[in-house]
């Protein structure tokens, strides 16, 4: 164990905790943001559908998996930033949980 | 018998023959190996297990049938039960992971240092698990009612034993394999009736780009027979509902006590997050093609069932009328069956679809087989979270602490038994259809794990008594708000039963809010720990200091 400089915890904080608000903007508003104005954009159409249909049924439901998937890899870049070795991390949390 | 029910129930044996075998063979291998299988699952795989821990009875059998009738207001189920591993994967999973409990109570009852906040949150797990297996009981119903073709009660019946043996005699632990099976035979069922319906309709294998102009053509036949739109916004409710109902299911998604569990085993924060974005990958393959199932069941049933002379109805609709669920009336005395006078349930239109589009014997056994792989995993998840909040975190924890391992897992198999027959004796006359039913299970848990959780990760000050009033002022809004909305005709902007979670997470959010900011704050010790649930699990958060753990000793 080594101590390190609080400063340093925080940035890595601050940099995920920016990605995140990043993350819920998008996802309000490819969500909640398109069911508030529904009706106007249900004159747009795409692929045979109408733009309201086509985010309710997909387009929203895409954006949420690339969003997952874009966390969990800038994610893994934050902690090699900082010097976060996963090997360690299993060593340090097992037991501290039940294994199915 | 007809071919039908044998070629059904063939591959409906076929598939819990395979559950059983991994089962088995891999309890046989943990006790052998243990430390390989301590290693824990491989992310993409805890992904499909999550997938089909998830994936119930309502998403399979009752989505797109709710589509179907719903239209685009039916689309919040879809929004709703998939943006929800926004707020889980990114706000709790990892958080909790770090924390490291066992069940979702012991994390409230050791976070908030508080025995009455482990005992509420143990019977809100309680209640949120039963409404939802309600769900899934009258699910399988549907699936075994047209099995042997009889009333859906009688099913419902068969599937309370079924459940209750798979549930109690299944083991605790080495479950995810298993899983892992369940969900390639879902979506497999799925899917293969959405492609075949896409080769027909659409002659395209890729029904999610094809079922677009077949969305179009339904909107002008219903203005030809004057009734609103496929896909016009909000005419079976208004836009507050549909948004109140999506909040709902978000919230909910991310309290949900045996969807979290399944976070609990992965080994770190990192593989947490890799999880909830394969969970979401693979589940989304089954969200993506709801709605083109659902257009297509419409587009048949309007192209092909209605405007064919009542005596000239295809078999397939006796052993649906034989349900209980599928009503032809010729209500005009004409002699021919109108779109109006068909009445479908939400509940059949997966299950009677691949007969109406006369897909074939085999991929009606299929879809059978598949609807039982996701009512039983989504149960047995359940009645683990039912039996391990009363086995472990009332019976033992707060009653008898110096049980046996013995004891308490006789206890566990008798909450599963009864909290099964209990259940079924409510699904027998289901008070509502499957998509709702599992809907208030989710309200439940908006308003009383989602702001709980939330405030005890990401709020240090938040105390015990501000999670007991919370807890205990969710529950009641939210409970209250489902009664009066469903039997009171009581409502706020339109928003009826199912968007009840909107008013309860804001009720307990602010009871905990409240309550804690006019108590004393939590100890020293309760107070560091929340904020180590920042860093990663090398990081130490001591007093105001934070540690890096090169060597990975254990402090």
């Amino acid at each position: 164990m080594k101590k390190i400089d609080k400063s340093v915890a925080d940035a890595y904080f601050r940099e995920k905790t920016r990605n995140m608000i990043i993350y819920f903007i998008i996802w309000f508003l490819v969500s909640f943001g398109v069911v508030m104005i529904a009706e106007p954009l249900s004159e747009i159409s795409i692929g045979g559908f109408p733009f309201h249909y086509f985010m309710g049924a997909q387009g929203a439901i895409v954006t949420f998996i690339i969003l997952l998937f874009v966390n969990a890899k800038l994610s893994d870049g934050i902690d090699m930033k900082y010097g976060i070795d996963e090997e360690k991390n299993v060593r340090l949390s097992e037991g501290k949980s039940l294994d199915h | 018998m007809d071919t039908q029910f044998l070629v059904s129930l063939s591959i409906i044996l076929a598939t819990f023959g395979l559950y059983i075998g991994i089962a088995v063979f891999n309890t046989a291998k943990q006790t052998s190996d243990f430390y390989v299988a301590s290693r824990g699952v491989p992310p993409i795989f805890n992904g499909m297990a999550i997938g089909a821990d998830w994936m119930s009875a309502a998403s399979f059998i009752g989505l797109a049938g709710t589509i179907m009738l719903l239209g685009y207001d039916g689309l919040a189920y879809i929004m709703g039960w998939t943006g929800g591993y926004l707020l889980l994967t990114f706000l709790l999973a990892p958080q909790l992971r770090k924390y490291g409990r066992y069940t979702v109570p012991e994390f409230i009852g050791d976070r908030y240092n508080s025995h009455t906040a482990r005992v509420i949150a143990a019977i809100s797990t309680i209640i949120i698990s039963f409404t939802y297996s309600i769900g899934q009981l009258s699910g399988s119903g549907v699936v075994i009612g047209r099995l042997f073709e009889i009333d859906a009660k009688l099913g419902t019946m068969i599937g309370v034993v079924l459940i209750a043996t798979y549930a109690a005699f299944g083991g605790m632990k080495g479950i995810t394999w298993t899983q892992v099976a369940q969900y390639i035979i879902l979506i497999i069922a799925y899917l293969i009736p959405v492609i075949f319906m896409s080769l027909q309709l659409t002659n395209s294998a890729l029904p999610w780009l094809s079922y677009g102009e077949l969305v179009g053509k339904m909107g002008e036949l219903d203005r030809e027979l004057g009734i609103s739109e496929y896909f016009a916004p909000f005419t079976n409710g208004t836009k507050w509902q549909f948004l109140a109902l999506m909040f709902t299911l978000m919230a909910g998604t991310a309290g949900l006590p045996h969807v979290i569990v399944r976070f609990y085993t992965v080994s770190t924060m990192k593989a947490a997050r890799w999880s909830g974005a394969w969970a979401l990958l693979f589940i989304g393959l089954l969200y993506l093609s709801a709605p083109a199932y659902a257009a297509f069941s419409r587009f048949i049933l309007m192209t092909k069932v209605a405007g064919s002379k009542i005596t000239e109805l295809p078999a397939w609709t006796k052993s649906w009328v034989d349900t209980g669920k599928l009503q032809v009336a010729d209500g005009n005395g004409d002699g021919v069956l109108q779109w109006s006078e068909l009445i479908i349930s939400n509940d059949i239109v997966v299950m009677a679809t691949p007969e109406i589009a006369n897909l074939g014997v085999f991929v009606i056994g299929l879809v059978a087989a598949g609807a039982m792989a996701a009512a039983l995993s989504t149960a047995g998840g359940l009645m683990i979270a039912i039996s391990s909040a009363f086995a472990h975190d009332i019976y033992y924890r707060v009653m008898k602490p110096n049980a046996t391992e013995k004891t308490r897992l006789n206890v566990a198999r008798i909450s599963i038994v009864v909290a099964t027959v209990l259940a079924g004796l409510v699904a027998l006359n289901p008070p509502g259809a499957i998509t709702q039913i599992v809907a208030w299970a989710f309200a439940l848990a908006s308003g009383t794990f989602f702001p709980a959780l939330i405030l005890g990760v990401w709020w240090k000050r938040s105390n015990s008594q501000g999670v007991i009033a919370g807890l205990l002022v969710g529950l009641a809004v939210t409970l209250g708000y489902i009664f009066a909305a469903k039997y009171g005709g009581f409502t706020i902007l339109g928003i009826i039963d199912t968007g009840a979670g909107v008013f309860g997470a804001t009720a307990a959010i602010l009871a905990n809010v409240i309550v804690s900011l006019a108590t004393p704050a939590p100890s020293q010790k309760i107070q560091e720990e929340v904020l180590d649930l920042r860093y990663p699990e090398q990081m130490t958060y001591k007093n105001g200091e934070v540690w890096m753990n090169d060597d990975a000793t254990k402090a």
